[in-house]
């Protein structure tokens, strides 16, 4: 999917169809197999998995305190399937260029901006946490539960340090608020139908669908 | 003791990297420019990155230890004393190596770059591995730490020692000069030797040979010394 306004629309009502319902989140999922690049769009196992973990890891709390943990585990990892694809997808700038075609230059400006500087940690925190496990594998600290606090520790000093960087960067620019960009898109034939598309789990996710199999039934 | 590097290629995205020849014991310097493939280098050498054909193969390399460009990836400990402690240190070794001592209950954190960097260093050294690896040890560094931090290089009379560097004004006494270039890693040989085939040899080195001169090493002084012996 080429246009990221259509991009942006789709992720957004295909989470909320997922995380409503275990049936939204199963349209979801058929709507995933449709129309994205399925695995191609997904990270590389050693991030995915991680996240797969701790979602099964709290699933698996609730389900021993009598909650829906598997409902919770189907709908949360249909939500990190269509966040991966959105992420892979996302190309510099159009999240601006979104937020600025919604919003205008001085609100949208100021709502794109902050999101294109925290997308663009993702990858700086990815390298980050690399680097970090190279620098404990040196001093033979084996990955566990021991490493996870200085993991930490170090991710987030140097995360708000690289944000305190970043504003200043911006303040000795002469930033003050909002700015100006002419926003163009480029969109693919199947976009559209893709985006209508996902309105469907969207739809499945509210209604009563056990009440209507009661009455057909 | 020595590491050879067989064919070695590695590739990543649009980055491929390619290298032969071998580090026999003695300091060695990979200089280029930045983004030329050195920190892989330095990776692939550590163990830390798999090539994708050839090999890295170590001969009689018992311990390797790998300096990471960025210090504060390093730190696994609240205290700066831990921090010693956790490279398998006696704290108060180390802190006097890097001249940290009165600083030895405070956050890692709360060091400059700078600090962190003469720490790290200072610990790396005092590991006192048969193969030590130094990604960009002179960054964030001040000439007059610079210049202590390649003392305590030269110090260093046993082992391997990799130095991967684009430092150009400050540099310690090297046995060998490799280059990268867009990742491709060329053998420049032996010091001496290797000086007038250095592409990415410093000005001052530069203006040395121009003037006919033949320095004996790569510093500074080393510049000084051989344009003071052709003008008698």
């Amino acid at each position: 999917m080429q246009d990221p306004r259509l991009r942006l629309f789709s992720v957004t009502v295909l989470s909320l169809a997922a995380f409503a319902s275990t049936v939204g989140a199963a349209a979801a999922f058929v709507w995933w197999l449709l129309f994205t690049p399925r695995a191609k769009s997904l990270p590389r196992p050693g991030v995915l998995l991680p996240l797969v973990a701790m979602v099964a890891a709290t699933a698996l709390v609730s389900s021993w305190g009598g909650g829906a943990g598997l409902s919770y585990l189907v709908r949360m990892t249909v939500i990190l399937l269509l966040a991966s694809w959105a992420y892979a997808e996302t190309e510099n700038g159009e999240v601006l260029a979104v937020a600025v075609w919604a919003l205008g230059n001085r609100v949208g400006f100021e709502v794109g901006l902050v999101a294109e500087l925290g997308i663009s940690g993702i990858s700086v925190l990815r390298k980050e946490i690399e680097q970090v496990r190279m620098a404990m594998a040196l001093k033979g600290i084996r990955p566990g539960a021991r490493s996870i606090v200085p993991l930490a520790v170090t991710l987030i000093v140097t995360q708000i340090r690289r944000a305190d960087e970043v504003a200043r960067l911006l303040v000795v620019r002469g930033y003050t608020i909002g700015g100006k960009t002419c926003p163009r898109f480029r969109a693919d034939p199947l976009d559209v139908p893709a985006a209508i598309a996902a309105v469907i789990p969207a739809l499945l996710s509210t209604l009563p669908l056990r009440d209507v199999f009661i009455l057909v039934g | 003791m020595r590491v050879e590097l067989a064919d070695l290629v590695f590739s990543q995205d649009s980055f491929t990297l390619r290298g032969s020849g071998t580090f026999d014991e003695g300091v060695h310097l990979v200089s280029g420019p930045v983004g030329s493939g050195k920190s892989t280098l330095a990776l692939l050498l550590a163990g830390l990155l798999r090539p994708e054909r050839g090999a890295v193969r170590r001969h009689g390399v018992l311990t390797t230890q790998l300096l990471l460009q960025f210090p504060e990836h390093h730190i696994t400990s609240p205290t700066i004393a831990g921090e010693a402690a956790s490279w398998g240190l006696v704290p108060e070794d180390a802190l006097a190596l890097a001249e940290l001592s009165a600083r030895a209950d405070d956050d890692p954190f709360h060091l400059s770059r700078g600090e962190l960097k003469r720490l790290t260093l200072a610990c790396a050294l005092l590991r006192d591995p048969d193969l030590l690896l130094l990604d960009e040890p002179f960054s964030s560094l001040d000439c007059t730490a610079k210049r202590r931090a390649c003392r305590m290089l030269e110090k260093r009379d046993a082992g391997i020692t990799v130095v991967f560097s684009h430092e150009r004004a400050v540099l310690p006494r090297v046995d060998a000069i490799w280059e990268m270039e867009e990742g491709v890693l060329a053998a420049r040989g032996s010091v001496p030797d290797a000086i007038p085939s250095w592409q990415h040899a410093p000005p001052y080195l530069r203006c040395a040979l121009e003037q006919g001169a033949r320095p004996m090493n790569i510093r500074l002084s080393d510049a000084r010394e051989a344009l003071c012996r052709i003008r008698g």
